[in-house]
């Protein structure tokens, strides 16, 4: 993808996002971000609003034409494909871990976990590292298809660093880079790259 | 010859924590209680420490050979053989738990022999089988780590070997080395990156090592007077002061996971094991007593004996963990302060947050229904579009989220909503897990087009039942002043509690708002926003980290409503600082 076009998928991903977010996830640098956004403005494919940037309906329909026409090859490659069917398999682990860390077993039922139990959130974060241990070469895999992709796997390792650290809101907390973040990012990311559906 | 690496388990004596590590330490609790465990030895702490370089130390493959013929005495078993195979559970244990260790490798001793021999005893061939292909999926995923992620059910010991192979491993044939290999792998576990990583980052020693525990297995298959279960000591929903939880008969344990047989209530395990029975009800007494808290005990009745697998204090409900902390005050067998110590704020919380009463909920129309995935109630206007939310949000008007599924595109809108509800998905789905992060009502898979036929209309949205209903229904917000369990723990974290609470909107002379201070909402921050000041009120001050910086800036009075998680954050911080202190 040429970058006017990967700028505009970057903030696909991230929906509201500034220039740096959508610079962290796409590798692009946050000065040619802002132009290319800025620029994006303008032509209204993006609307601003302080320093967040929102795509438009017409900014979608164009990303999909531009999928199916920049993302050819990665869409034929079978290393693709392979890491893609890797992904969707340590995504059920993942979503299974997550219900996990957010839901406590009670007598058969399952209550909000209150973060109250240090260890057994200790116990959900080492079962988070070991499944990260899994994703890495899924990771690899993909990022030898398609090279940017492989920041995801720096973001996926500081998130864990830092719940292992005792930062355990950056597991799943929505509101930040956390695991679960960028966990899903990738797959938004790997869904409109490869042309896949989500399958919830 | 003295033992140096290895240690029995069992008797009066509590070995040091520091050479068997956590687990062992539990067994060998269990043990010098006088409660039947199934037998075990440990490799110490000191074993690992000078095995580093990947090689055992001197004499400790010899003491491991003592062990295991230890273990076979006393089940009568013999390990690798039939007709009675001895297998055992392998674990590591160290002193302090962290990441990145090996995981509890089950039915080590397991072999084509032994399979044989396991389906003559339990006359079960299918298990015997399924036994064989567990441990294979163990073994290759923890010690051979060969990224395989389950072998066939349906495949042969050769069909495995095949695919194993494949992945570029092999499995040794000899039992023996088979155990060698698996306390090796714990060993080297304690050097994992992620193991490294929380020693540094805690100044825990790189020499302090991981013990291991091998463990020799009971079945719950065996005969009729045999089975498996799990059991509270009391009702960890309710709080009662009733036994409450699951017996399988005829069942090994990972029976009751794979829901191939539907449990039966505790109460029917006198029917077949009458004595096992008494003898449980005896221990959960006496487990409860020497930890003065609720008991969650794993065990198994192996022909009429019953053996503990584990016990820990229970995960309860919120509600439970009220009455459980209040009741055992009232039978004298815990204190004020260590009841306190059993109820979080956020439990107590959840206790007074708002709920549709049964008489409100039944005759209200039901609009949709599905899965409850993030309990509250949320009443508001159902729009279906996440931008529109946004905007409806901002104008001030309480807004229900609906979807036929959500994705990260729909956050903004799920953070400004009152509820979230969709038509797919699950208990794992990106809306369920979402919602629970952010702490919104939220009710998912209700049905194609269910939730999205609602746009427009106002609805009361019960995350807890997973209802949706017609309208504006009024909730019930509990009262703490008029419940008896509620009024007598608002007496003792009072009398705890080193701060006056107000109710919200109070006028106290020099009040700092909280909520309305950029970053009020991070205890982080707390120290330099009270700086000075003798009163607060705002969200961060109902965590006990909140709390403890509200102490230590010198916060005397806090205004809130409901007062009571504010009484217990302050009683519970301030208990916490004296600890620290002495």
């Amino acid at each position: 993808m040429k970058d006017p076009q990967l700028a505009l998928h970057g903030l696909a991903i991230k929906k509201h996002g500034d220039a740096a977010e959508v610079a962290a996830i796409t590798g692009l640098d946050p000065a040619r971000v802002q132009a290319l956004l800025d620029e994006a403005v303008a032509a209204e494919r993006v609307v601003k609003a302080g320093a967040k940037y929102m795509l438009q309906p017409v900014a979608q329909i164009a990303l999909r034409t531009a999928y199916s026409r920049d993302c050819a090859a990665e869409r034929a490659n079978p290393v693709m494909a392979e890491g893609y069917a890797a992904f969707e398999k340590i995504n059920e682990h993942l979503k299974q871990l997550i219900t996990d860390w957010q839901t406590l077993p009670v007598g058969g039922s399952r209550i909000p976990n209150d973060h109250s139990d240090e260890a057994y959130d200790a116990r959900i974060i080492d079962r988070l590292g070991a499944l990260h241990d899994r994703a890495e070469p899924m990771l690899d895999r993909l990022a030898s298809g398609l090279p940017r992709l492989a920041i995801y796997k720096d973001h996926l390792r500081a998130a864990l660093e830092k719940a292992e650290d005792g930062e355990i809101a950056w597991v799943s907390d929505a509101r930040i880079a956390s695991y679960h973040t960028v966990w899903f990012e990738l797959h938004e990311d790997l869904i409109r790259v490869l042309g896949r559906q989500r399958i919830e | 010859m003295t033992a140096r690496w290895t240690l029995r388990l069992g008797g009066h004596d509590l070995p040091d924590r520091a050479l068997i590590g956590g687990k062992a330490w539990s067994i060998a609790r269990m043990a010098a209680l006088g409660l039947p465990v199934p037998p075990a030895f440990v490799i110490t702490t000191r074993a690992c420490a000078a095995a580093q370089e990947g090689a055992f130390p001197e004499g400790l493959a010899e003491e491991i050979a003592e062990g295991m013929a230890w273990l076979e005495a006393q089940t009568g078993r013999r390990f690798g053989t039939g007709p009675a195979p001895l297998l055992v559970s392998v674990r590591s244990g160290a002193p302090v738990s962290m990441p990145g260790m090996m995981d509890t490798i089950l039915n080590m001793g397991i072999c084509e022999a032994t399979e044989g021999a396991l389906a003559a005893e339990t006359g079960d061939a299918a298990f015997a089988r399924d036994t064989h292909r567990r441990f294979w999926d163990l073994y290759a995923h923890i010690v051979l780590k060969s990224g395989i992620d389950g072998f066939d059910p349906g495949g042969t010991p050769a069909t495995w070997a095949q695919a194993l192979a494949a992945a570029g491993g092999a499995m040794p044939p000899a039992p023996g080395d088979r155990l060698h290999a698996a306390i090796r792998a714990v060993f080297d576990s304690w050097n994992s990156r992620r193991a490294k990583r929380y020693r540094q980052h805690h100044g825990i020693a790189d020499d302090l090592g991981t013990a291991v525990t091998v463990q020799a297995m009971v079945f719950g298959n065996l005969s009729d007077t045999s089975g498996t279960g799990v059991m509270f000591s009391r009702n960890p929903i309710t709080g009662e002061r009733v036994p409450y939880g699951e017996y399988l008969p005829r069942a090994q344990g990972e029976d009751v996971v794979s829901g191939k047989f539907t449990p039966r209530p505790l109460a029917a395990m006198p029917e077949t094991v009458p004595e096992a029975y008494h003898t449980l009800l005896a221990a959960a007494e006496r487990l409860e007593q020497d930890s003065d808290d609720v008991q969650d005990i794993e065990f198994t009745v192996q022909n009429g004996w019953l053996y503990l697998l584990q016990s820990r204090a229970a995960k309860r409900a919120p509600a439970a963990a009220v009455r459980i902390a209040v009741e055992m005050v009232r039978e004298g067998r815990i204190s004020p302060a260590t009841a306190l110590g059993h109820v979080t704020p956020d439990q107590v919380r959840t206790v007074l947050a708002p709920r549709l009463p049964e008489a409100t909920a039944a005759a209200a129309a039901v609009l949709a229904q599905g899965e409850a995935a993030c309990p509250g109630i949320g009443i508001g206007v159902v729009v279906t579009d996440t931008d529109e939310a946004e905007r409806l949000a901002a104008t001030g008007a309480d807004v229900i989220l609906a979807r036929a599924t959500t994705s990260p595109e729909d956050l903004h809108g799920m953070i400004v909503a009152k509820a979230v509800i969709t038509e797919q998905g699950g208990s794992t789905s990106h809306a369920a897990v979402v919602s629970r992060a952010l702490g919104v009502a939220c009710v998912v898979g209700c049905g194609l087009g269910q939730v999205t036929a609602l746009a427009g209309q106002t609805v009361t949205v019960d995350g807890a039942t997973g209802r949706i209903y017609r309208g504006a229904l009024a909730a019930l917000v509990p009262d703490e002043l008029n419940d008896a369990d509620l009024s007598m723990l608002r007496g003792w974290a009072e009398a705890a509690s080193p701060v006056t609470v107000l109710p919200f909107g109070t006028d106290v002379p020099g009040l700092v708002d909280l909520n309305a201070a950029e970053g009020g909402e991070d205890p982080a921050n707390l120290p330099r926003l009270l700086t000075g000041a003798t009163a607060a009120t705002g969200g961060a001050l109902s965590t006990e980290a909140g709390m403890a910086a509200a102490l230590a800036a010198g916060v005397r009075t806090i205004t809130g409503t409901p007062s009571l998680p504010l009484l217990v954050a302050a009683a519970r911080a301030a208990r916490q600082t004296r600890e620290t202190r002495t």
